[in-house]
């Protein structure tokens, strides 16, 4: 099993929609992210992928081995949540993938990968 | 609301440059060094051609009720920085039931030779 463990930080959430280019303000501006119900702002769900998917890639051999990514964003990422990775071994050329932050709560479900071996 | 399914965007040129990249790769804690993440195709497939589908009027997404359910990426190969590629999103489904609207976007990318790099598959909710 591969793992990886991320506590998320405002700096991290923004330097992702800067290089992302998703600047929506749910994940920038608590006011912002309060007024539409949000308990302040969130991690877009691309970053959690992302990181995921580093996790996936080291598990496949490399980044170039990766084939085919895929999510169900479940739970909502806040800043200090810390969110553990892993990615295990499903058979050939493939991985279940998991997240779950310090809680036991799931945020990315129905998660898998394909590499080639 | 309107059901667009079916209906195709007009293709995105998009430059894999290489100080994004290496930002991005940075911000998902990836090694800069190993080239373009695989999941920068939320950059160069799925970010450059699902803002037609928001700026759509006819599809009439409603952002207040936006929620990106799930994401796929699938790859024929992984593009290399300096590269330029093509993005075009399709509106792949789009069925409303009880109260819920459920849109699939596809986005296909391809190189400059016109061979397939990426196909991403994203599922949107929309709560009424």
């Amino acid at each position: 099993m591969t793992e990886r463990k991320v506590t998320f930080t405002r700096e991290q959430i923004a330097a992702y929609a800067e290089a992302g280019g998703d600047h929506n303000p749910i994940h920038l501006d608590d006011d912002f992210a309060r007024s539409v119900g949000l308990p302040g702002v969130i991690a877009h769900g691309l970053l959690q992928m992302g990181i995921l998917g580093t996790v996936a890639a080291e598990a496949a051999g490399g980044p170039g081995h990766l084939k085919r990514l895929l999510v169900r964003f479940a739970g909502m990422v806040l800043p200090g949540d810390t969110v553990t990775f892993t990615a295990t071994p499903d058979g050939e050329g493939r991985l279940e993938l998991s997240a779950v932050n310090q809680k036991g709560e799931a945020v990315l479900t129905k998660a898998s990968a394909d590499y080639e071996t | 609301m309107a059901a667009v399914a079916g209906k195709t965007y007009p293709a995105v040129q998009i430059e894999i440059d290489p100080d994004r990249v290496a930002e991005f790769a940075r911000a998902i804690g990836a090694d800069p060094d190993e080239g373009v993440p695989p999941t920068y195709a939320a950059v160069y497939s799925l970010g450059v051609t699902v803002p037609k589908l928001f700026g759509d009027d006819e599809a009439a997404i409603d952002f207040a009720h936006l929620l990106h359910a799930e994401q796929e990426f699938e790859w024929t190969r992984h593009p290399r920085a300096g590269e330029t590629v093509t993005s075009t999103g399709r509106v792949a489904s789009d069925v409303s039931r009880r109260g819920m609207r459920f849109v699939g976007f596809e986005s296909e990318t391809a190189d400059a030779s016109g061979a397939p790099v990426c196909r991403s598959r994203a599922l949107f909710i929309i709560r009424s």
